[in-house]
């Protein structure tokens, strides 16, 4: 799967693939700090979402799609 | 490695620190619904009530793991996404006009 070239797309896809089967669903941070680069994965094994980002204005964007995913991770809803 | 919350964020920021020179620091994120056994063949799985996040982080071949619970989640979530912040600091800042003006400025000197 190829990387996102837009992180509004690749949000909603995230939040879309999460919903769909909330327990397969892995949300993967990889950071590099060497190359400065940043990587994000979201894949439930069939369906591989991928962004990937050198700045710094995404980590705020990442921080507050960490925190919904995590949120509802440790919520009672399906 | 599981751990209790906060050990897990102290760690994570020292993987970060360990990170700096070489190496990707890895973080998954994943619904978990508390479960220590394997799922019975039978696919009887009996519905949480609560489900909770399990969070891991890996350096190399050091990894840890931690278990928030929902009571947990707001605080957990606040500080991790603080952690992030304070940590990935190695990426390139928004000033690309200041770098032109600059580039641009050298160019003219």
């Amino acid at each position: 799967m190829t990387y996102f070239s837009s992180w509004e797309e690749f949000e909603k896809a995230a939040e879309r693939l999460y919903l769909s089967d909330s327990l397969k669903c892995r949300f993967v941070t990889k950071y590099r700090h060497c190359d400065g680069k940043l990587s994000l994965k979201i894949t439930d094994d069939k369906v591989c979402l991928q962004y990937r980002t050198e700045h710094a204005q995404d980590i705020k964007k990442l921080e507050k799609l960490t925190g919904h995913l995590m949120r509802h991770m440790a919520s009672k809803e399906k | 490695m599981l751990m209790e919350n906060d050990a897990f964020l102290t760690e994570l920021t020292k993987l970060f620190q360990k990170g700096k020179t070489s190496g990707s620091v890895c973080m998954t994120i994943k619904r978990y619904d508390g479960r220590l056994k394997p799922k019975p063949r039978n696919g009887n799985v009996p519905e949480p009530n609560e489900y909770k996040c399990l969070v891991r982080a890996t350096l190399g071949n050091k990894k840890i793991t931690t278990v928030i619970n929902h009571k947990d989640v707001t605080k957990f979530q606040m500080a991790y996404g603080n952690l992030l912040k304070a940590n990935i600091d190695g990426l390139k800042k928004k000033d690309k006009k200041a770098a032109r003006g600059r580039k641009k400025a050298k160019a003219t000197q």
